[in-house]
């Protein structure tokens, strides 16, 4: 068995992974993570890439192929240790900041690292540290459903990097945001990543999006490709038809 | 046909729960027709027989409330885009569910008359034919328009209290009742924008929220008490008011949505980016505000039972009004009843309260806001079913010495006690149902099994160690006047 390069902390070879209705999600893909960086999954939607987060983060298991986290083998690992490492070295952003609606701000973000066993009083002083970071910081005794979009993603962002996490997986964490507000959340994450040397792996199908990260893997149909050639989107006639100053 | 179906092909979890509202009302129907046998046996004692007609509303009344609750965890009456698409919106699904409810209390009524018209021996042929008890009244013919009067009773109640609760609600009273719980958020918004309408774009986008939503947000909305139930109606609505076609972000994000829905490979990955597509979490339910009343007709209900049976210690004190006798006790414990009932939300709001106090952890943290935030959902069966509770343990206390409880009696008690749990463990379930998704955020946190059971435990063992005590409390104060 080969081992995986030694500046790759995350490193997957011939990923396959089938829905249970049979639906195809990955088919063979390799890909590495190097450390610190920042690497965007790219491709449109339906191309796999939350499926190669998961299996990447192990919340789902792959069928076929190999997993490896910091040289340790991370597809041979049962449900509980691979929930242990999830825990304790990933962290996860989810497309919607999905918040405990019943806990406040700081709460919430401190969540995480209480569950680790962190003390109150340590969890919460790294809680309001990351959300005053992320420029949420007055609003962390408020809860969930007083606060806008943006700034519930970004208590979410907060959640995930205040305990340190080695590789943090952010499943398009931008996606229902504003422009403006995507650009802000984008720039809070990725710099809090590079100060704090903390491995992003952030699935987008948005070009502006993957054009901050370091590298760039692109998924097409669930198999990785280099260049993405699709058709151009010719002017038929129906379209010609159907508009209004036609 | 579409209640048929949608009956037929559900888990077997919710058929279990279909059943149980069958079996309520089996039992409902049986002592509705063993009343109609008494009358027919005693046509001279109407008094009494009208006596035992009241006592029937109880056990209805629990049936009701089973019905109510499991038809607001049944998940294929649930609004649902595909299904409000094709013109089945909040009115229709209302209806079917009307129907799932009369269906499953239609057949246990059926299933009563089948037992009664056995045990009278008109249906011969199967064991159990010789029992002859007067309340069957088997020398006499049923009438069978009032048997089946009786027996329409159960469905009837069920599946108007259903058809009311599900009631699709105007989209007035959601807007209202979103400025009124967004109303800082509203402010907060049109500060921030400058006065460029920003909190009108917001609290008009407030009601499409729920309807813009994947099933997620249907289900999480429609479980809720009353209150909350039109945010989801807002879905079919949405079309009516055209003014929120402008209210941006939930507007549009109808048809990635829909998108989403079609490249979906799987159901589980379609649920997922729905989801993801437009979550906005609900505000919250107001917290419970009936404790002072429930405290208040519980110490009223006492209050009437030690008055009505302490008369011979208590003589100078003695009501000038008469409140005294059975119909007194009978008085305190329907005050008691209420009571408890009322408190139900308060006391449970405050056990969570509790828990989450003095510097907790992960555990204890979500634990005690779990409790506070489905304070309304559980409290009531909880308080109902201490309320059953402290009766049927003052009526031990008491069926010592007086004469023994006959079957329809235990029948009674059976359904009553019954439905409660059944509510409580169907409530528990609703709860369940709609924190799925922060259980799930939770999980890919990387939050360990052991701590959301531990919560979970935590939160029942709490609430056992305040309303045990309670219960046996309550239910040994009513029982001591009645039987000194």
């Amino acid at each position: 068995m080969e081992a995986p390069p030694d500046n790759d902390v995350l490193w997957a070879r011939s990923l396959h992974f089938t829905h249970r209705d049979g639906s195809p999600a990955l088919g063979g893909v390799s890909i590495g993570v190097r450390e610190g960086e920042v690497l965007a999954v790219s491709g449109p939607r339906g191309s796999g890439k939350t499926t190669l987060l998961s299996c990447l983060s192990g919340l789902t298991r792959a069928e076929r192929g190999e997993i490896w986290f910091n040289s340790a083998p991370l597809h041979t690992l049962g449900p509980v240790a691979r929930e242990r490492l999830r825990r304790d070295r990933f962290g996860w952003i989810d497309p919607a900041p999905l918040l405990v609606p019943e806990l406040n701000v700081w709460e919430n973000a401190a969540l995480p690292l209480m569950l680790r066993g962190t003390s109150r009083r340590r969890a919460k002083a790294a809680a309001l540290e990351w959300l005053d970071r992320l420029d949420v910081g007055d609003r962390a005794r408020l809860r969930p459903h007083e606060l806008t979009q943006a700034e519930r993603q970004r208590v979410c962002i907060a959640r995930a990097l205040a305990p340190a996490p080695a590789v943090l997986f952010a499943d398009e964490p931008t996606a229902p945001l504003h422009r403006a507000d995507r650009a802000h959340v984008l720039r809070t994450l990725t710099t809090a990543a590079r100060s704090h040397g903390i491995t992003v792996v952030l699935a987008t199908h948005d070009p502006e999006t993957a054009a901050v990260a370091d590298r760039t893997v692109c998924l097409l149909d669930g198999r990785r490709v280099h260049t993405v050639h699709l058709p151009p989107v010719g002017e038929s006639e129906g379209r010609a038809a159907c508009s209004l100053s036609a | 046909m579409l209640a048929l179906r949608v009956t037929r092909s559900a888990r077997p979890a919710v058929q279990v729960r279909r059943l149980l509202v069958t079996a309520a009302s089996a039992g409902t129907g049986f002592l509705l027709l063993s009343t109609l046998g008494y009358a027919l046996g005693h046509p001279w004692a109407s008094a009494s027989a009208v006596l035992r007609l009241a006592w029937c509303v109880v056990p209805l009344a629990a049936t009701a409330y089973l019905a109510t609750a499991v038809a607001r965890t049944d998940p294929g009456t649930r609004p649902r885009p595909g299904l409000a698409a094709i013109g089945l919106g909040p009115a229709r699904l209302m209806a079917v569910s009307a129907t799932t409810t009369a269906l499953s209390s239609v057949l246990g009524s059926l299933l009563a008359l089948l037992v009664f018209l056995h045990l009278r021996g008109d249906l011969t042929g199967l064991p159990f034919d010789g029992v002859r008890w007067e309340f069957l009244a088997p020398d006499q013919p049923l009438p069978l328009p009032g048997a089946l009067t009786l027996l329409s009773l159960t469905p009837l109640t069920c599946s108007t209290a259903v058809a009311l609760m599900l009631r699709p609600r105007d989209t007035v009273l959601a807007t209202r009742a979103a400025t009124r719980t967004l109303g800082r958020v509203g402010r907060q918004a049109a500060k921030a924008a400058g006065g460029r309408g920003g909190a009108r774009g917001r609290a008009g986008s407030a009601p499409t929220r729920g309807g813009t939503g994947g099933p997620e947000d249907a289900s999480r909305l429609p479980v809720s008490p009353p209150g909350s139930r039109p945010a989801a109606d807002g879905h079919p609505a949405a079309g009516h008011r055209p003014a929120e076609g402008d209210a941006l972000p939930a507007a549009g994000a109808g048809p990635t949505e829909a998108d989403a829905r079609l490249n979906g490979a799987g159901p589980t990955q379609a649920d997922g980016r729905a989801d993801g597509a437009a979550p906005r979490p609900a505000p919250p339910r107001p917290s419970p505000t009936a404790l002072p009343w429930g405290a208040a007709l519980l110490a009223a209900g006492l209050a009437v039972e030690a008055y009505a049976g302490g008369g011979a210690t208590a003589a100078g004190l003695r009501l000038p009004g008469g409140l005294h006798g059975p119909g007194a006790a009978l008085l305190g414990w329907t005050l008691t009843a209420l009571g408890l009932a009322l408190a139900g939300p308060g006391l449970t709001h405050l056990c969570g309260r509790l828990l989450q106090s003095a510097h907790p952890g992960a555990v204890r943290l979500l634990a005690g806001r779990g409790l506070m935030e489905e304070a309304t959902r559980i409290g009531r069966p909880v308080g109902v079913l201490c309320a059953v509770a402290s009766g049927a343990y003052a009526m031990a206390a008491l069926g010592t010495d007086s004469a023994t409880a006959g079957p329809l009696t235990v029948l009674g008690g059976l359904v009553v006690a019954g439905c409660a749990l059944a509510t409580l463990g169907t409530a528990a379930v609703e709860a369940r149902q709609a924190r799925a998704e922060t259980t799930a955020a939770l999980v890919r946190l990387g939050a360990p099994a052991t701590a959301l059971r531990g919560a979970a435990a935590l939160r029942a063992g709490a609430l056992l160690a305040l309303f045990v005590p309670l219960t046996a409390l309550v239910a040994e104060l009513a029982s001591v006047p009645l039987a000194g």
